[in-house]
């Protein structure tokens, strides 16, 4: 009777002292997400969610990500989605995650269009928004605390190596007149208003005389290069998607004009497609932003990059899906949750915010340093400007021109 | 700038005569609207790729070898889809829809089988085998890059295409005007209770015709990786609408309404995109309705209206 | 008058659900979503199953009447009641304009109808009218963001298009147009004036997808000139009309409920095989059962409303 009083006891001890542990652990860690396998931004989504996949599976495989609130390893579970590219059905699934399946952890699919249709509904719901590659300048207000870009630097900043460039070494290798090229949509035209803005400021002798906004299902260039070349350009900056730079550049190898300097966003960030597309000699002296998969930058957490692409080579080798930026931007995105899951006091999704917010300046990560502004946008992760030179006829290498603090060569101009 | 534009806008509204080609045909023949048009340009396109990947086969051969094969594909299809069709309510509407399913479903196939990248063939390939002609009728070796006409200079692959494009008028004027099969395909596009009255087998004469008009998007997609810059499984859907334009613009029914068609779209698209170049994508949807309105039958055609 | 009474009875069932399921099923957006599949289905029947006419540049209503609700909110700080008036007022403008097409035959009319479309998303689209539509960069309507209330008013438009389609299916009105869409020439002469009728008929199905695109735009808040323009909403309209039969009250209810309920539970399943499954379907839809379930109904004796 005594035992039995005693385990009554204990039984009574433990259910009182219960809840001041962590009797709320969840099992597993939900994370939600959306990924496009078909449609126009396919290309962009499956690196980037394969890179997260990668992340996921290696934690799992150690047991789980360590969750301060609770302090334990708890394993993550992934619900993922497909949208097909199509935002009507992106904004049901987004909501689908929220409602019915009840996700800890918000995670953007690619791109700014299908990051946009989620931005209203993570503010609707209150739950955090993990936007992953949507560096559309708009999303990121004042009012709205529900969102943080991870792994690219916000759309008007990306260019500003570019324009430093130009504005700083350009008069010195005798850059005056600029001849800008964009597609208008929300990336490549808030792009395009960057770099114009960073020029005129910078009051350098440096003349904007050509300035095009064309649509970005645009795939034929040649009439739009002799107009460009009638305009007598020192520089030229093509700002469009991967199939838009693909045209540019194999029109300009065709017509055989021949452009002092040649600017494309693609050529760095999917460097084998452009490589497959374009051929080495297209690309030769072109000069690109140089991506966080080019440059092994000091990480201070996670990976660095030689063993994730070897980490992605292996699980991902035999599939079509290409290691390059996005891949990388994946990845990222799964370092910078275990960090801030490893410091939170809750999951909930304000906790969360400040726990992302409290690595910005500190975090490093193959991707750069991870730094954000007060309304949550990118504005770490630089992507420096660099130059491609032909390494045989399918390849490229690239050679860091600016800012000179890590360049790793001179640049070529004109362009031979 | 001008000169520039409009030499550029005859180049390569050539090509999307040909484009065009094989849709016409269909609809002429058939009054059926093949909105799976640009899928087989795709696939015509990746036969291309692949013959040129695996085989180095140079484009050129390729675009016999695609011809041919979506020609032969085209006639047990045409069996497979059309009679079926032909007997339901209203078959011009419900062959929008099933086209548009088969589209689809191309377009799926293809993107499980190839992957959604973009695909290209190196523009020298075709620089090469203009050269070849050239070193052949010439007897000079010239290089493989960009070609001059009246002082402007343009990339190998316009010529090449704009050349094609002339002989798949050739071919199709040909056929429907100096064959026997294309004579009664005529009747057939005239009126087809009439031509069936008359003993001609109907089924057999639309079915040829299909898979010609199959072959030649086949064979347009060849040049598609040149004229476009690249190509993917998802391409199809906006080259059928503008493919659309162009034989409306013509004239359904007539092939050299369609050439017409291309050139006047080629030329507006160029000049549009030199002098108003955010509002390009805009031309061809307003000529089409422009021409519908103004007149329905084409530049060229016969009377299209309905009470 | 049982038949309209048997018919109105039959679309009240759908209005209760929509009403009751938010309080037990947490997704509203694709409740949301299947109300404004209804009302385009319903549309396109207008169009389509009573006059013959199929216009495969449908959904350049739906972008007019997206941004007519979104240009109103943005430039002069409306109520969202009032602008979705205006979205409905320029979709009727839109379908004003291009009621000349109607001297088109068949395929002419589908072409220059999706021309028109096209035309329009690339007006709304470009960016030298950025100013006006904010181009291609989007629209953030931020201030009028209450989904409660949209729904609300949305289910409103339902149960008054539902009114609509029974109306016309049960009025002369509504004979008149099959009679016109069986053979034009005898309804003249019976003395319908078919020009008029097709006008209206034309004018309603517009106002009808005018509405739809207004509370879209209303209920997403966040969109881009392709959401709204998107081909897709002509084709589901189109799709799930015909499967569940033109021509009555029920078949694109039916339609609406079984496809694009599959579509979402493909989608969620087996994403990859997705487009090539609702293809193959259309196919097979379009050989095997061209006039709808509806038509299958009655071939088993059942009078569908």
């Amino acid at each position: 009777m005594l035992r039995n009083a005693f385990c009554g006891g204990l039984l009574a001890a433990s259910i009182i002292a219960g809840p001041v542990f962590a009797a709320d652990a969840p099992a597993e860690i939900k994370l939600g997400t959306l990924y496009a396998s078909a449609g126009r931004y396919a290309s962009i989504s499956m690196p980037v969610h394969y890179g997260l996949k990668l992340w996921i599976d290696q934690k799992n495989a150690e047991g789980g990500v360590f969750v301060k609130a609770f302090n334990k390893k708890i394993p993550l579970k992934l619900v993922a989605y497909d949208d097909q590219s199509n935002t009507a059905t992106a904004a049901t699934l987004y909501n689908q995650l929220i409602t019915q399946d009840k996700v800890d952890v918000l995670i953007a699919d690619s791109g700014s269009v299908l990051t946009s249709v989620a931005v209203p509904i993570a503010r609707d719901h209150k739950m955090l928004l993990i936007d992953q590659t949507g560096t559309g300048a708009n999303f990121f207000t004042p009012d709205n605390p529900y969102i943080a870009l991870i792994s690219d630097p916000v759309s008007s900043i990306w260019p500003k190596p570019l324009a430093d460039f130009l504005t700083q070494d350009g008069p010195k290798l005798g850059i005056k007149r600029v001849a800008i090229l964009y597609a208008t949509n929300d990336f490549t035209g808030t792009q395009a208003n960057a770099v114009r803005k960073f020029i005129k400021d910078a009051n350098a002798g440096v003349d904007i005389v050509y300035d095009q906004g064309i649509p970005t299902e645009t795939s034929n260039y040649t009439v739009l290069l002799n107009n460009i070349r009638a305009s007598n350009p020192d520089a030229v900056i093509h700002l469009g998607y991967a199939p838009n730079d693909i045209a540019f550049l194999r029109n300009v190898q065709d017509s055989g004009i021949k452009f002092k300097f040649l600017f494309c966003i693609y050529p760095g960030l999917e460097t084998e497609l452009l490589e497959k597309n374009v051929g080495s000699k297209g690309l030769n002296y072109v000069f690109t932003y140089v991506p966080s998969s080019e440059i092994s930058y000091e990480a201070n957490f996670g990976m660095p990059l030689k063993d994730y692409a070897d980490a992605w080579q292996k699980k991902y080798g035999n599939t079509q899906v290409e290691f390059g930026f996005n891949s990388v931007a994946g990845y990222t995105t799964g370092l910078v949750l275990e960090k801030a899951l490893s410091v939170t006091e809750s999951l909930d999704q304000l906790e969360l915010r400040k726990a992302i917010f409290s690595l910005s300046g500190k975090l490093k990560t193959l991707d750069g340093t991870f730094e954000l502004d007060q309304n949550g946008a990118q504005v770490g992760e630089i992507t420096p400007l660099g130059q491609l030179i032909a390494d045989g006829p399918n390849h490229v290498k690239f050679v860091t021109v600016w800012p000179h603090n890590v360049s790793t060569g001179k640049p070529v101009y004109p362009r031979p | 700038m001008f000169v520039y534009s409009l030499l550029a806008g005859l180049l390569f509204g050539l090509y999307f005569s040909l484009i065009g080609l094989g849709l016409n045909l269909v609809f002429g023949v058939m009054r059926i609207v093949n909105l799976a048009h640009g899928d087989f340009l795709m696939l015509g396109a990746f036969v291309a790729y692949w013959l040129f990947t695996l085989f180095s086969i140079n484009p050129v051969p390729s675009v016999f070898i695609s011809f041919a094969i979506f020609a032969v594909v085209g006639i047990p299809l045409y069996y497979l889809l059309v009679p079926r069709l032909l007997r339901g309510k209203d078959p011009e509407m419900l062959s929008f829809i099933l086209f548009f399913g088969l589209s689809q479903v191309i377009e799926a196939v293809a993107t499980i089988s190839f992957g959604t990248s973009e695909r290209s063939i190196p523009g020298g390939e075709l620089g090469q085998a203009m050269a070849s002609v050239e070193s052949f009728f010439l007897g000079t070796a010239v290089d493989n890059g960009p070609v001059e006409i009246f002082g402007q200079t343009f990339p190998a692959a316009w010529i090449v295409s704009g050349f094609a494009s002339g002989l798949a008028v050739l071919f199709v004027y040909l056929y429907l005007y100096r064959t026997r099969i294309g004579y009664l395909t005529r009747a057939v596009m005239v009126n087809r209770e009439e031509a069936l009255a008359t003993g001609i087998n109907v089924h057999r004469v639309s079915a040829i015709a299909f898979g010609v008009g199959l072959g030649l998007a086949a064979l347009s997609g060849v040049f598609a990786p040149f004229m476009l810059g690249s190509i993917t499984p998802a391409m199809g859907v906006d080259v059928t609408v503008t493919s659309f334009a162009v034989i409306v613009i013509g004239s359904l029914g007539r092939p050299l309404g369609t050439v017409l068609g291309g050139l006047i779209y080629g030329v507006s698209y160029m000049l549009m995109q030199s002098y108003y170049s955010s509002w390009a994508n805009l031309l061809p949807y307003v000529l089409l309705v422009a021409i519908l309105l103004v007149r329905p039958s084409g530049l060229l055609g016969r009377q299209v209206r309905r009470a | 008058m049982p038949r309209t009474v048997k018919h109105i009875l039959c679309v009240l069932p759908v209005i209760a659900a929509f009403a009751v399921l938010p309080a037990v099923y947490e997704n509203h957006l694709l409740l949301f979503n299947f109300m404004i599949f209804m009302m385009l289905a319903q549309g396109m029947n207008l169009i389509y199953g009573f006059t013959g006419y199929l216009p495969f540049g449908y959904v350049g209503f739906f972008g007019a009447g997206a941004y007519g609700f979104a240009l109103t909110v943005v430039h002069l700080h409306a109520h969202p009641l009032l602008a979705l008036l205006a979205g409905a007022l320029a979709a009727l403008a839109l379908g004003v304009t291009l009621s000349p097409l109607f001297r088109l035959s068949g395929a002419y009319f589908s072409i220059a109808n999706l021309g028109a479309a096209l035309a329009v998303y690339q007006v709304v689209s470009n960016p030298n009218l950025e100013s006006i539509t904010k181009g291609p960069y989007g629209v953030s309507l931020n201030g009028v963001f209450d989904p409660t209330f949209a729904y609300t008013t949305t289910l409103a438009i339902l149960a008054a298009t539902f009114g609509v389609i029974v109306y016309v299916r049960n009025s002369h009105f509504g004979m008149a147009l099959q009679a016109i869409r069986e053979d034009s020439i005898s309804a003249a002469m019976a003395g319908i004036n078919v020009v008029r009728e097709r006008i209206v008929a034309w004018l309603l199905s517009a106002l009808i997808a005018g509405l739809a695109g207004g509370a879209f735009a209303w209920y997403v808040s966040v969109f881009y000139p392709e959401t709204v323009f998107s081909g897709e909403f002509t084709i589901f309209a189109i799709v799930f009309s015909l499967f569940g039969g033109n021509g009555t009250v029920l078949g694109p209810i039916l339609g609406v409920t079984v496809l694009y309920g599959i579509y979402n539970g493909v989608g969620i399943s087996t994403p990859q095989y997705f487009q090539l499954i609702y293809g193959a379907l259309i196919m097979l839809l379009v050989l095997f059962l061209p006039n709808g379930l509806a038509s299958l109904l009655r071939q088993w004796g059942i009078d569908v409303p």
